[in-house]
C-alpha cells in the first residue's frame, strides 16, 4: 500500500546522503596567501676550509711556530731550525746552538726576535732558547709518542732555505746510532735536509712528536721522541746555560 | 481470465494500479496519495535544486579563490625564482672575489716566505762578510805585526854587523850577548811569519 510514498523519501534519501557526503569532499576556500615564507633558518656560510688554523695574514699555525737559528759561532756560521712551545720559548737541537757567539732567531715572516739566554741538555740533543720578544704561535706537545704508521709533518728550514712543510709517516723506533740521545729515537721517512736538525715534527692534530735531529744515509729522518722532550723541559736541571765560544 | 468472481476483485495475476474501474471508492485517496507524492518529490527536488545552486554556487567562489591563490602563489614563485637567481648570480661573484683573494692570499703568504728566505740569505751573508772582514783585519794586523817583527829582526842584524866590524871596542860577552838575542828576535818574527803564511793559505 505505501510502496509509491516511500520512493521519493527513499529517493531524497539518497540525494541528502549523497548532498551531505559530497559537502564532506567540497573544497574549503584558500587560506590567504603569506606576505613572507622566507624560512628564518642561519644564512648559509661560505666554505672556510682550513681557516681555524689560519691567522690574519694568512699563514697557519704550523708555519708561525717555526723558527730559523743562526749559530754566528767564532769562526764559522751555521742555521737551524726550531719551534715555540711558549710565548717566549722555543726548542731546537744542541748541535744547532752549540760553539756559537751569538744566536739569532727569525720568524716565518722574516722577523728577527732577540735572543735572552740559551742552554743545552746534556743527555738528549736538545737545546731551549729564551727570546725577549713574543714568538708568533705555539703548539701543544703531544701526551703519547706516535705509533708506528702515524702521520708525521716536518716544519723548518731545511738547508738554511725557505720555511718547508714535509709529510711522511713513522717507521719505528731504533736506538740513537749518534748516541747523542739516551734511550730510542724515532725514525720516519719524511725528508730533511741539514738545517731542518730544530724543526718540529707533527701529528695529524697538530701536536708535537718530536724534534728532528739527523738524518740516515737512506735518506730517514731521525727524532727526540716527545716523552724525552718533556722529560727533559720537565727537570729543569737536565739543561745547562749555554757559553759562548 | 473469469470476470464472474467482482468487478475490482484481482484477477489471479496482478494487474497493473491504472487499470480500475471508474467508481471505485479508493481512488479519491490514490489519488490524494499520488498528488502529495508529487508535492513532495517536487519540494524534495525543489529543495535539492536550492542546495545544488548553493553548491554550485559555493563551489564557483572557492574555484574562484583558488585560481587566486594560485595566482598569487605563481606571482610570489616567480618574485622568489628571480631573488634567487640575482642571489644565485651574486653568490657566484661573491665565491670568484674568494677564490681570487685566495689566490692573492696564497701568491702574498708565498711572496713574504720568499722575502723572509731573502732576508735570512742575506743576513747569512752580511754575517759571512763581517766574519770575513773581521778574519781580513786579523791577517793584516798579524801580518803587521810579522813585518815589525821581521823589520826590527834586520835592524838588529844590521846593528849587530856594525859591531861586529869594530869588534875589538865592544866586550865579546856582550857581543855574543846581543848575538843570541838578535837570534831570538829573527827566530820569533820568523816564526810569526811562517804561522801567517800557513794561516793564508789554508
Amino acid at each position: 500500500m505505501s510502496r509509491p510514498a516511500r520512493r521519493p523519501a527513499g529517493l531524497a534519501a539518497v540525494l541528502l546522503t549523497a548532498v551531505v557526503t559530497s559537502c564532506a569532499e567540497v573544497p574549503d576556500m584558500p587560506p590567504p596567501v603569506p606576505e613572507d615564507i622566507v624560512p628564518s633558518v642561519a644564512a648559509p656560510t661560505l666554505s672556510a676550509e682550513g681557516s681555524d688554523q689560519l691567522s690574519p695574514d694568512g699563514f697557519d699555525a704550523v708555519q708561525r711556530m717555526a723558527v730559523r737559528i743562526r749559530n754566528v759561532g767564532c769562526s764559522s756560521l751555521s742555521t737551524g731550525s726550531g719551534f715555540a712551545v711558549d710565548e717566549h720559548t722555543l726548542i731546537t737541537n744542541r748541535h744547532v746552538v752549540a760553539d756559537s757567539d751569538s744566536l739569532q732567531v727569525s720568524t716565518y715572516d722574516g722577523r728577527d726576535l732577540d735572543v735572552s739566554a740559551a742552554s743545552t741538555a746534556a743527555l738528549a740533543d736538545l737545546a731551549v732558547v729564551r727570546t725577549e720578544d713574543p714568538l708568533p704561535s705555539y703548539p701543544r706537545i703531544a701526551d703519547d709518542d706516535p705509533e708506528q704508521g702515524d702521520d708525521v709533518t716536518v716544519v723548518g728550514y731545511p738547508a738554511g732555505g725557505r720555511l718547508t712543510v714535509t709529510a711522511g709517516r713513522v717507521i719505528g723506533t731504533t736506538r740513537d746510532p749518534l748516541h747523542e740521545n739516551l734511550g730510542e729515537v724515532l725514525v720516519t721517512d719524511a725528508p730533511v735536509e741539514p738545517g731542518s736538525s730544530g724543526s718540529a715534527a707533527l701529528d695529524d692534530d697538530g701536536e708535537v712528536i718530536g724534534v728532528v735531529y739527523a738524518k740516515t744515509t737512506d735518506g730517514r729522518s731521525l727524532l727526540v721522541p716527545q716523552s724525552t722532550l718533556r722529560e727533559m723541559l720537565d727537570d729543569s736541571a737536565s739543561f745547562t746555560e749555554l757559553v759562548p765560544c | 481470465m473469469s470476470q464472474s468472481s467482482g468487478p475490482w476483485e484481482p484477477s489471479t495475476a496482478p494487474v497493473a494500479s491504472s487499470v480500475a474501474a471508474p467508481d471505485d471508492p479508493a481512488r479519491p485517496g490514490r489519488a490524494r496519495r499520488r498528488g502529495r507524492t508529487a508535492r513532495i518529490t517536487a519540494a524534495v527536488l525543489a529543495v535539492l535544486l536550492v542546495a545544488a545552486l548553493v553548491a554550485v554556487g559555493y563551489l564557483w567562489r572557492t574555484t574562484s579563490a583558488w585560481e587566486d591563490h594560485a595566482s598569487r602563489w605563481e606571482s610570489e614563485a616567480h618574485g622568489y625564482a628571480e631573488e634567487v637567481a640575482s642571489l644565485q648570480a651574486e653568490l657566484d661573484g661573491v665565491t670568484a672575489e674568494l677564490v681570487s683573494a685566495r689566490e692573492q692570499l696564497d701568491t702574498a703568504t708565498a711572496r713574504i716566505t720568499d722575502l723572509a728566505d731573502e732576508k735570512a740569505q742575506l743576513g747569512d751573508e752580511n754575517v759571512a762578510s763581517q766574519q770575513y772582514l773581521d778574519y781580513q783585519r786579523r791577517v793584516s794586523e798579524a801580518a803587521g805585526v810579522v813585518a815589525t817583527a821581521l823589520g826590527q829582526c834586520t835592524a838588529a842584524q844590521f846593528q849587530l854587523i856594525g859591531y861586529l866590524e869594530d869588534r875589538d871596542a865592544y866586550d865579546p860577552a856582550d857581543l855574543e850577548r846581543f848575538a843570541t838575542d838578535v837570534e831570538a828576535l829573527c827566530a820569533e818574527a820568523n816564526d810569526a811569519n811562517t804561522q801567517l803564511q800557513q794561516e793564508l793559505a789554508q
